[in-house]
């Protein structure tokens, strides 16, 4: 099958893509961890032999792009493709390898047909405890959890008890956990019969021609994009909270030909608190950048990927060693897509968005519950101002550049002992422009508890607001309050019976002048009261 | 019912409204269309019925009822043609209804748009009041902010009101007690509460659902006033009865109070029609696929009953993508709908390969074979390349097709540039577009924890049938169910429709230490409340059934299963055999079970009437032309062009068998016989293809 017809490479092409999409459903169906549940916090792909990627989940989110080729060849390397066997799955969450954090698992099964391998199915889950003990002021990765080495904890379909007893001794919910593994092990395995009945249908012996012409109409159609932008250098330098100082996050750009280079020189180095970035969170999030600004349409595989380049000098905030603290990754990560933006805005600024309301902003409750006489833990999240686009305003709270839904309040209030009392935009908070910044909202919580409540709070953008782009203007910075007084933006605070702690998020930033603000839009604000008349807008 | 010999199924659909009148006694149905009049529907309605009475000489006083699915809720809400409304929350929530929750519908689309909210932010306003989840009051509701914003309002252009408070749907006291305030100070505005309307926990859909009730029913009020009028004074003296969104008809009554029930109308008749159709060949497990011009939709059936669902999503403005569009906790039949339809377009995307829809050529300007000015490729042009789909008789005739524009459109945009034949890039777009369908429809049953192998597929709708075998083969399916008149479906399904009425109540409690004396008495009167409902729908006590359910999940999960319960079982407070039952069918969905505590998150009700026994006549069979015809039809499993009979549909007797290849016409739909298939009829007149 060395020449396909185009009608029937988009037919197969299409059937893998259902096909990893119904794997990846029945997974998220079974699965144990609310995000994976809730937000697709998953990915599931096939590989080639050679560790590239050519189907991807399209629910997968954007942290988990191009990771798992990564991880693929990161194993390969500690157990060549001689040494596997049919029904052998390779584990690791070692960060370095995986997607930047240890909560996320990651897994890759062989595809045996005729005694040779014919691809690899490989997947990435969220898991919601991996054991040790995370907090804001890590000064290491070894306090972050148990870090899986890559090891193989399926044996030629047999579980390895060794490794099982590893995770089973050093994890809070090892059921769960586990459950979520052989739930993925089960998806392996309906992946295999699949990619098998499709190989009959087509009465084809392996998927090369189609993985070749895959990855090749993917990289000419990245390449005919890129090469249509003009060549040249475009950078952006951005300053960002850090944990007790300013830290630069630096981002230059070249377009050259049909290639782009990203290369995050400059960067402030690496800190000892958790705020670091692995090569591979930083990589997943710049070519998720790209992919939104040059072709939203790109399918996720090795293919789009090629012409792109991601550097970042080692040991930096962006590309950090070992034992560098990693837990808080997507508080240096989520400012990728922005530097990003900010370079391109110099070449394509009708392609990008002003900054949003992100790092995503969110807050751990912990406390034991009177009425139910059991302790608790309870993530929140909430999201800032989406930053203004060259046509329109920034939606008001919309999560970016991850997706993340909030809870309702309703719900939340069911479980732990503590009272919303408000979740309301602020005027005022989106940034000025001919297109205005996305308001940031105000959400405070009164404590009904009988004893204190610890809150961990990992905030950013309270000192540096979302900018924004062409001669907008920022959006408000967050703030973190209890009972109407700052509190630190990256730590753990009791919460006292009666106490009520608020958090606002960032608003996000406008584009464009505002003096070329249309008067309707700037009278509808008014009107609506998100722009009140003695202020302009943040 | 001595005189009441007829029944009138009438459902309004985008270009067509169709009507179907069953002669009770003998089975025999006469269906009738007239071009659907956007500006007052009620029109159409009207006039297609007294054309049907006067076509077929039936007397007005010998129709027992008019059953009437319709698009005007849907319509309202994506044409943003309700009054204009406001919101009254809970003091500091009045922009939940704006912020939603948060989520990206497209995760790489920078410039995508988020619907905007029904009513604008300065027309949301909030009281003090605040009530604890378990329903206490922690703060007193300030009536007299209450009515002097009643005044307020009453003297402004707002035409109706919704009313959402945090945790009403456990204690609506409050929510009644605005409604109150209102009747006395602003006695002519339209209120309505969340805890009537949705009393289920999720502030932003529960807001969603109340507001978009408040926003249309003012406008349906009137339409079905309006139209009742219209039935009465065309000399039928029985009632006007609605199809709800979950399949339920109910009276005229009933259906203004939740217009927003209403929202699905028109499709829920096409499942129930897709259940009779199964019922009456003896099969109860079902996937109804219904494909149109511009959309398809899937929808499961099980036991003889189309799945449903609490929770739906109206107005999608990007792509039919879940998450653009306005939620709403209403119990709807569960459907999957996407971009697949004959008008969608073909065309080569940046990988230089084809591909089918979203988007649609609709009706204006048409498939390039239509002749209207169509230039772009259509699922229609290749159905009718391929000889699926005749030039002479599309219509029955009425509407002749052109090929050579339909071919010229193909060549220029995807033969050409991919350097294939006409035909190739016409089998690669009814196959991409089928391969889409089917994808779509497993994934929605996957979702439901269903396998589709298992299922008989049902195509009804314009196209389903051209697509039915070449879908059914892609997803395992080896049988088909094929009605007749599969174009006017939906509007048979009204008819065989039970009246009935659902209530979900949510109360959030762990199934451990459950409450079950409030719970009796809460599911005792949503039981008496539906009774009420089809007592009023000319319903007998003696016929009414309540079925009772209950939605739980694990402590900590994401997703609900609906456990179905007896009223004793609750009344005997029996958590054992509850936990037992959440069990089982938690194993049947999941294939497992959890060791974590059960918890209970709301509770169902449905008071059901009757279910029509309607018996169709198949003694039209073999009444029409037995002359067969012959034509080119491409089939992939023959390589390539094969001569083809055509049958005519009515010209089929009630013992002929067939085998594919082979064509079976009617008016409105043509099925398409691949080799490999065989038809047979069956005694109610549809016809059965299975698999060799």
């Amino acid at each position: 099958m060395t020449d396909i017809s185009p009608v029937r490479l988009g037919l197969i092409w299409q059937r893998l893509n259902g096909m990893i999409d119904e794997v990846a459903e029945s997974f998220i169906r079974t699965s144990f961890s609310s995000v994976v549940r809730e937000n697709s916090d998953m990915a599931f792909s096939l590989l080639d032999r050679q560790g590239r990627q050519f189907i991807q989940t399209r629910r997968s989110i954007p942290s988990f792009i191009g990771t798992l080729p990564r991880t693929l060849r990161a194993i390969l390397e500690v157990y060549p493709e001689d040494t596997l066997q049919p029904g052998d799955v390779l584990i690791s969450n070692d960060s370095w390898l995986g997607t930047g954090h240890l909560n996320d698992i990651t897994m890759v099964h062989p595809i045996f047909r005729h005694g040779r391998i014919v691809a690899f199915a490989g997947s990435t889950a969220h898991t919601v405890d991996i054991g040790g003990a995370p907090s804001p002021t890590a000064k290491d990765c070894y306090e972050e959890g148990l870090c899986i080495p890559v090891c193989r904890i399926v044996e030629a379909g047999v579980e390895n008890r060794t490794v099982v007893a590893f995770l089973q001794e050093n994890l809070r919910e090892p059921d769960e956990t586990l459950g979520d593994i052989r739930a993925q092990f089960a998806a392996y395995r309906m992946a295999t019969e699949k990619l098998f009945q499709l190989l009959d249908d087509e009465g084809i012996e392996d998927l090369d021609a189609v993985i070749a012409e895959i990855l090749s109409r993917s990289e000419a159609s990245m390449r005919r994009t890129i090469a249509d932008l003009p060549d040249g250098e475009f950078s952006d330098e951005m300053t960002v909270d850090g944990f007790d100082h300013p830290l630069t996050v630096k981002c230059a750009i070249r377009i050259a030909g049909d290639e782009i280079a990203v290369d995050f020189a400059g960067t402030s180095p690496q800190i000892d608190r958790p705020v670091n970035c692995v090569m591979n969170y930083t990589y997943a999030y710049a070519c998720y950048a790209l992919k939104c600004a040059l072709d939203p349409t790109a399918p996720n595989n090795d293919g789009s990927f090629r012409p792109i380049t991601v550097t970042a000098p080692d040991g930096c905030l962006l590309n950090a060693r070992r034992p560098a603290p990693v837990w808080g990754r997507h508080l240096s990560g989520h400012y990728v897509p922005p530097a990003v933006f900010g370079a391109l805005a110099r070449v394509v600024p009708d392609r990008v968005a002003a900054e949003s309301g992100s790092p995503l902003w969110n807050v751990y409750f912990k406390g034991r519950n009177e009425a139910t006489g059991k302790p608790f833990v309870k993530m929140f999240f909430m999201n800032g101002g989406h930053g203004a686009r060259p046509s329109s305003d920034g939606p008001g709270c919309l999560s970016f550049p991850s997706n993340v839904s909030n809870q309702p309040i309703e719900q939340f209030e069911n479980q732990v002992p503590l009272l919303v009392t408000e979740k309301a935009f602020v005027p005022d908070t989106g940034g000025a422009g001919r297109f205005r910044g996305g308001p940031a909202q105000r959400l405070s919580f009164r404590s009904v508890a009988e004893s204190p409540i610890t809150m961990t709070i990992r905030h950013e953008r309270i000192v540096y607001p979302p900018r924004g782009l062409l001669g907008g203007g920022p959006g408000s910075a967050g703030r973190d309050l209890v009972n109407g007084e700052a509190i630190p933006a990256k730590a753990q605070v009791a919460l006292r019976p009666g106490d009520v702690a608020t958090f606002q998020t960032p608003g996000g930033g406008g584009m464009g002048p505002p003096a070329d603000r249309p008067p309707e839009l700037a009278a509808a604000d008014r009107a609506a009261g998100l722009v009140t008349s003695d202020g302009e807008a943040a | 019912m001595s005189d009441a010999t007829y029944r009138i199924g009438v459902d309004i659909g985008g270009t067509f409204t169709d009507l179907v009148l069953l002669n009770q006694a003998t089975g025999a149905l006469l269906n009738g269309k007239v071009l659907t009049t956007p500006d007052d529907p009620s029109r159409a309605v009207l006039d297609g019925i007294r054309a049907l009475l006067r076509q077929h000489d039936v007397p007005p006083a010998a129709v027992g009822n008019v059953i009437h699915g319709t698009t005007l809720v849907a319509n309202a809400l994506i044409e943003r043609k309700g009054v204009k409304t406001a919101l009254i929350t809970t003091s500091g929530f009045r922009d939940v209804l704006e912020i939603g929750r948060e989520w990206r519908y497209d995760l790489f689309d920078l410039q995508l748009e988020m619907p905007p909210p029904l009513v604008s932010r300065q027309n949301r306003f909030e009281l003090t009041e605040r009530l604890a989840p378990n329903g206490e009051v922690i703060t007193p509701l300030d009536e007299a902010a209450a009515a002097a914003l009643a005044r307020q309002l009453a003297d402004s252009d707002i035409a109706a009101v919704a009313v959402v408070f945090l945790h009403a749907f456990k204690n609506p006291a409050h929510e009644r007690r605005v409604k109150a305030v209102f009747a006395e100070h602003a006695p002519g505005l339209n209120v309505c509460l969340s805890s009537d309307v949705s009393p289920e926990i999720g502030e932003y859909e529960r807001s969603s659902t109340a507001v978009a009730n408040a926003y249309v029913q003012p406008l349906f009020r009137r339409y079905v006033a309006d139209l009742a009028a219209g039935i009465r004074d065309l000399g039928i003296a029985r009632d006007l009865f609605l199809m709800l969104s979950d399949g339920g008809t109910v009276h005229r009554s009933a259906a203004v109070e939740y217009p927003i029930r209403l929202v699905q109308s028109g499709p829920a008749g096409g499942a129930q029609a897709a259940s009779l159709h199964g019922r009456l060949a003896g099969e109860s497990e079902l996937l109804c696929f219904d494909m149109g011009g511009t959309t398809a939709k899937a929808c499961l059936i099980e036991q003889g009953r189309p799945s449903r669902t609490t929770s739906f999503e109206v107005a999608r403005m990007f792509r039919f993508a879940k998450g653009s569009g306005l939620p709403l906790q209403v119990p709807v039949v569960d459907m999957i709908e996407i971009g697949a339809g004959g008008g969608s377009i073909a065309r080569l995307d940046r990988m230089g390969l084809i591909q089918v829809g979203p988007d649609s050529a609709s009706s204006d300007p048409g498939p390039a074979c239509y002749g209207l000015g169509g230039t772009e490729p259509t699922v229609t042009d290749a159905d009718l390349l391929l000889g699926y789909l005749d030039a002479g008789s599309f219509l029955g005739g009425d509407m002749a097709l052109d090929v050579e524009k339909a071919e010229a459109a193909i060549r220029a945009r995807i033969a050409e540039p991919l350097g294939i034949s006409a035909v190739e890039a016409a089998w690669g777009i009814h196959e991409t577009v089928t391969e889409n369908m089917a994808q779509a429809a497993t994934i929605h049953a996957l979702e439901k924890g269903r396998k589709v192998e298992g299922y008989r597929l049902v195509p009804i709708g314009g196209a389903g049938p051209v697509h039915a075998c070449s879908l059914a083969a892609k997803m395992g399916i080896g049988r088909l169910i094929c009605p007749t008149g599969a174009g006017v479906a939906s509007a048979l399904g009204l008819l065989a429709s039970p009246t009935a009425f659902e209530f979900v109540q949510a109360d959030m409690q762990p199934l451990d230490g459950l409450d079950f004396t409030r719970v009796e008495a809460m599911v005792r009167d949503l039981a008496a409340r539906g009774r009420e409902l089809l007592a009023a729908s000319d319903v007998a006590e003696a016929n009414m059934a309540a079925e009772y359910s209950v939605l739980m999940r694990h402590v900590g999960q994401g997703y609900e299963v609906e456990v179905p319960l007896t009223l004793e079982t609750i009344a005997a407070a029996d958590a054992a055999t509850i936990a037992d039952r959440f069990a089982r069918v938690y194993h049947d969905l999941y294939g497992r079970n959890e060791n974590m505590a059960p918890e209970v998150i709301s509770w169902r009700v449905v008071v059901t009437g009757p279910t029509p026994d309607l018996s169709l006549d198949a003694s039209t069979a073999g009444a029409g032309p037995a002359a067969k015809k012959e034509r080119q039809v491409y089939f992939a499993e023959t390589g390539g062009f094969t001569p083809t009979p055509v049958h005519a549909r009515d010209g089929l007797s009630a013992t002929d068998t067939l085998a594919g290849p082979a064509i079976v016409e009617e008016r409105e739909s043509t099925l398409v016989v691949p080799p490999g298939w065989t038809v047979r009829p069956h005694a109610s007149g549809n016809l059965i293809l299975d698999r060799t």
